[in-house]
């Protein structure tokens, strides 16, 4: 063991590609690992949304205005609401709105702003993460 | 004594090649390195943007007072994104608003000047700069 120790030490030749070979192991494991490293991220993320689920169970006029909208989060994981649409054949309008649903849990969103149409519709929510329920009536 | 020591080293010109060349080494080396280092951190930045795009058509909206379709685009993923194209029915289509370009959580509207048809279904195709397709099909009401 002391002979090879001692042998390691007399001998320089080849160190500079040792070194070399150290410093582009480095920058491979660097570049590997980030790149490995954001997409368990982006998986992360994808499984969230598709993990994602609601429904609509109810959208009803309010008197004398505003809507109600009832929302189930039938998903595993908890969701963020950010807009409803109300839409016809004339006019797709678009209202922020901030509503968190625990999983499994039901609410009763009121809006006294928004006006729904007179005939036919379709209302949607938007979730955060980019999934949608779609109630339509006739 | 410090005079007299700067001078000796000064007057003796032995063994400057070797120290020039080791400097010089040096200087090369490390320049690679930053260069190396630099591409590193572009390449991994480029391709986690394109890893992180993510983007969701909130609504598509056959217009007949403007004769336009209008796509709700909202940025959902980790990186802003830039719409470079768009395709209805796989033909190349101009299109304007300010969801051409969206930071990430924001919202917009996409408007495409093409022509459509009440009750036919039409593939729309947008394409981000970095490669990303959000595509589908959409029937005109």
């Amino acid at each position: 063991m002391r002979t090879i120790t001692r042998l390691l030490k007399r001998e320089k030749r080849g160190i500079s590609t040792v070194i070399v070979v150290m410093l582009s192991l480095v920058l491979v494991v660097i570049i590997v690992g980030n790149v490995v490293l954001w997409s368990y991220q982006m998986n992360q993320v994808d499984l969230e949304r598709t993990q994602e689920t609601l429904t609509i169970a109810n959208v009803t006029r309010m008197e004398p205005a505003g809507l109600s909208i009832e929302v189930k989060n039938t998903g595993a994981v908890s969701l963020h609401l950010v807009a409803v649409w109300v839409s016809d054949s004339t006019e797709h309008q678009r209202y922020d709105a901030d509503v968190f649903l625990n999983a499994g849990e039901s609410v009763t969103y009121n809006r006294t702003d928004i006006a729904l149409p007179s005939g036919a519709f379709l209302a949607k929510v938007v979730t955060e993460r980019g999934n949608m329920a779609v109630f339509s009536e006739d | 004594m410090k005079k007299k020591i700067f001078k000796r080293f000064l007057r003796d010109k032995r063994a400057i090649t070797p120290v020039l060349s080791h400097l010089l080494l040096t200087v090369v080396a490390v320049a690679i390195m930053s260069l190396a280092t630099s591409a590193t951190f572009v390449i991994t930045t480029n391709m986690k943007e394109t890893m992180g795009e993510r983007v969701v058509v909130e609504d598509v909206w056959f217009n007949g007072a403007t004769g336009t379709v209008n796509v709700y685009l909202r940025n959902v993923g980790k990186a802003d994104i830039q719409i470079s194209g768009v395709y209805v029915n796989h033909v190349g289509q101009s299109f304007n608003g300010n969801a051409s370009r969206l930071q990430v959580n924001k919202q917009g509207w996409l408007s495409i000047a093409c022509s459509w048809e009440a009750g036919k279904a039409y593939y729309i195709d947008i394409v981000t700069n970095r490669g990303t397709h959000i595509a589908d099909y959409y029937k005109a009401p």
